[in-house]
């Protein structure tokens, strides 16, 4: 009893008399000077309610939060140390396991090196005597409780969760052995100790016996995995950087936006069309809109291209819209205006604007390319935008072939068109 | 990725998180970029798991949004009262509730005025442009660490989500913050009253100091203690400690010109917007300044103090009350103070003109 001072501060117990979580306090902290750890190797990470209560009295480093999630603090210290050498332990209740499930279950699938302590004394003992998920059928019959709903077996929902150890103990002679076990087991470790209650639960030890379940013990064969740990390489280098190269006739803020359909290749369009402004020495914005599920319905991107720095970041009315499908039409329509030049699908029909251009860029540039060769044309008859440019900014991009073949495609078609 | 490499680089190392739209790219971006990554099973665990992580001297950072936020808030509340060092990144879209997961939004201001229960404040930093991300990732990471403190770097969806041009040559040297405990003299205590209000930090773990990390109202030691003079005096510095030392916390900048009576007032990404009211104001021969409020919580008094400098303020904000102006000026409305508010899109360089009118 001297040696547990080492773990023990001494301070008396601050539970009810006859409280089985103090002979719980005792086995924990004799495991431990049994297994030769220092006060300070220890880290006791403590939940709320009457099992909550023991900080004072360990010696060791100690944290105590909120009422469930002990065991989720505790895998951020356990993995933040990262050194076995150390015993990461959390007491807890009942009622913080059922609360905090998830956070032992979690623990448990990722083996977290941690030995969780359930005090299971069958109620909530510090708000007086509710029944908790570890209530028995038993126990609930004794008090004459009509939910008959079968208790949580936390031994073995840790168990399937993936838990190295997980033990139940009801008799006082096996409390230090198991624990010790726990303790001395790679990985994450539970012991449901089943605790007296005198004001709320059972107040004898043979009104225990009958309302817990028997004792248990399970095993997994669990590889610790080492935190992983990654070497990692600055976001931002040289590479990101453009440097200009081609020359625009773009002064003011120009706002373009480009208007299809899931997979029409409108945000790559988007980008590449920031990046053509880019290289021609102007600043540039792009944003992309399209619905959560990927794949189906519009997709829109509105680029602006500016000489001048671009603060605000929306398009009220587009300088230009490039729009390709139906889809696409319905989203950006309210955004047209009087002044917006517009280059569409000729398959498609804008009622009441009269500068619309119709091409049959689908069948030019084919789904993915529609955008591209509407792009293109854009550029030769508008001549904004050198379409060398474009050239350049595709060059560096994965489908730059295409992309290019599709550019070609509509040279072709224009000067088809003009002889 | 700007606000991602300043956290890095300033000395956050652990990213944990769970993924919630808008601020999934801070999500890549942690897996690529921080040492250590993890994804929690939830909101609560993120918050549980930074909080362990914190305890033994590491720098955790998450990101979400206010769904994410709403399941933190207990959690952020022990980690303000433990005084853990931790940056938590709300990329802001349109509530209530689930609202527009793909719309901004500044709607998340006066939750976090009132987040931590009993009147105290986070520090909560606001970028309104890529530089200011910069920046104030890095004073988010030095203000954990030097006020022992979670702190909110306040951000919108189409603050993170916008692709721009950017320069740069206009990102300055990010140093990493210094983790090593302050000097003290006597017993080592992980709550004791210092001169600038804030207790060393030793990890837990330590050899030979025993570090006592307590969530409940707590003495010097870290001892659960009902409402005796110490831990009170340990209760209230918490607030005291920002309170007293907000001119370290402080940022704005402000555009004004000689003559200008009308104050623009705005943060996040509505100052966009504003830059350009205040360029084209300016171009009719009108006079206008610009205050960016970029630290929004505390409120400093030196900000207010500008505001009352000018004859008419013009709050901007991209949400329906108007938040910054509640937050300062309160639900009275006054003759001087006018608001443009809106939900649902970006507020409009036009819209603000109109009011300035």
């Amino acid at each position: 009893m001297e040696q547990s001072q080492a773990i023990l501060t001494g301070t008396p117990m601050p539970f009810c008399p006859g409280c089985g979580h103090a002979p719980s306090v005792i086995s924990i902290s004799k495991a431990l000077i049994e297994l030769g750890y220092a006060p300070n190797d220890v880290v006791m990470v403590s939940d709320i309610g009457c099992a909550g209560l023991v900080d004072p009295l360990f010696n060791t480093h100690t944290i105590h939060g909120l009422h469930g999630r002990a065991a989720g603090i505790a895998f951020g210290v356990t993995h933040g140390l990262n050194d076995p050498s150390k015993k990461v332990m959390v007491i807890l209740g009942d009622g913080g396991a059922t609360i905090g499930l998830q956070h032992i279950l979690e623990s448990a699938r990722r083996n977290a090196n941690m030995t969780l302590l359930v005090l299971n004394n069958l109620i909530y003992g510090m708000t007086g005597g509710q029944v908790s998920g570890l209530s028995t059928n038993e126990f609930k019959d004794d008090r004459h409780i009509t939910d008959q709903t079968p208790p949580f077996d936390v031994v073995r929902l840790a168990h399937e969760a993936g838990a190295a150890y997980s033990a139940r103990v009801t008799s006082h002679k096996n409390f230090v052995e198991i624990i010790r076990t726990a303790f001395t087991t790679p990985g994450f470790s539970l012991v449901e100790i089943s605790s007296l209650c005198q004001p709320y639960g059972a107040a004898k030890m043979s009104e225990l016996t009958a309302w817990t379940e028997e004792e248990e013990v399970y095993t997994n064969k669990r590889s610790e995995l080492p935190p992983p740990l990654i070497e990692t390489h600055s976001l931002i280098s040289d590479k990101n950087v453009i440097v200009p190269r081609f020359e625009a006739k773009i002064g003011k803020r120009y706002g373009i936006i480009l208007a299809g359909s899931a997979g029409g290749g409108i945000q790559a369009a988007g980008k590449l069309l920031a990046n053509t402004g880019l290289i021609s020495g102007l600043e540039a914005t792009m944003k992309g809109e399209y619905p959560i599920t990927i794949g189906t319905g519009f997709s829109v991107a509105e680029v602006i291209l500016s000489r001048d720095a671009i603060n605000y970041t929306g398009l009220v009315h587009p300088d230009l819209a490039i729009i390709l499908t139906n889809d696409g039409l319905e989203k950006i329509k309210d955004k047209l205006s009087p002044d917006t030049k517009i280059i569409a699908d000729s398959k498609l029909q804008l009622e009441g604007y009269s500068n619309v251009v119709y091409l049959e860029f689908g069948k030019i540039g084919g789904k993915k390319g529609a955008v591209f060769s509407a792009l293109t044309y854009w550029m030769i008859k508008e001549k904004l935008i050198d379409k060398e440019a474009l050239k350049g900014a595709a060059g560096n991009h994965k489908y730059s072939e295409s992309l290019l073949n599709t550019m070609a495609k509509m040279e072709e078609h224009i000067l088809a068109e003009a002889n | 990725m700007i606000i991602t490499e300043s956290l890095v680089r300033s000395g956050a190392d652990v990213f944990i998180g769970y993924p919630i739209t808008p601020s999934n790219l801070f999500y890549s971006y942690g897996q690529k970029r921080f040492p250590s990554f993890y994804a929690a099973a939830d909101e609560i665990s993120v918050l549980q798991w930074m909080s362990g992580f914190s305890t033994t001297g590491k720098l955790p950072v998450t990101a979400t949004a206010f769904p994410g936020l709403a399941l933190m808030v207990e959690s952020l509340n022990m980690a303000f009262m433990m005084e853990l060092p931790m940056v938590l990144v709300i990329v802001q879209r349109m509530g209530p509730s689930t609202g527009s997961a793909t719309t901004g939004a500044q709607g998340d201001l006066a939750l976090l005025n009132g987040i931590i229960s009993g009147g105290f404040n986070i520090p909560v930093f606001c970028p309104s442009n890529f530089e200011d991300g910069w920046e104030l990732a890095h004073k988010c990471v030095k203000t954990a660490v030097e006020f022992r403190t979670p702190v909110v770097l306040l951000t919108s969806k189409e603050m993170v989500m916008t692709n721009k041009s950017f320069d740069l040559s206009l990102l300055s040297e990010i140093t990493r913050v210094d983790r090593s405990t302050k000097a003290y003299s006597g017993e080592y205590k992980p709550y004791l009253m210092t001169e600038d209000l804030v207790p060393p930090f030793v990890p837990v773990g330590d050899k030979t100091r025993q570090v006592r990390i307590n969530s409940s109202t707590h003495d010097m030691m870290g001892a659960i203690k009902k409402a005796n003079p110490e831990s009170l005096g340990n209760t209230i510095r918490l607030r005291d400690k920002f309170e007293k030392r907000i001119d370290e916390l402080v940022e704005y900048a402000i555009d004004t010109e000689d003559g200008a009576d009308q104050l623009i007032v705005s943060w996040g990404i509505s100052v966009d917007a504003a830059r350009d009211a205040v360029i084209e104001y300016r171009k009719k021969g009108k006079k206008v300044a610009l205050l960016t409020v970029k630290t929004l919580l505390p409120v400093a008094q030196e900000i207010i103090e500008i505001m009352e400098s000018y004859k008419e303020l013009i709050f901007v904000e991209e949400n329906i009350s108007g938040q910054l102006k509640e937050i300062i000026f309160g639900k009275r409305n006054y003759k001087n103070i006018k608001q443009v508010n809106k939900i649902g899109s970006m507020i409009a360089p036009d819209e603000i003109l109109k009011e300035l009118a």
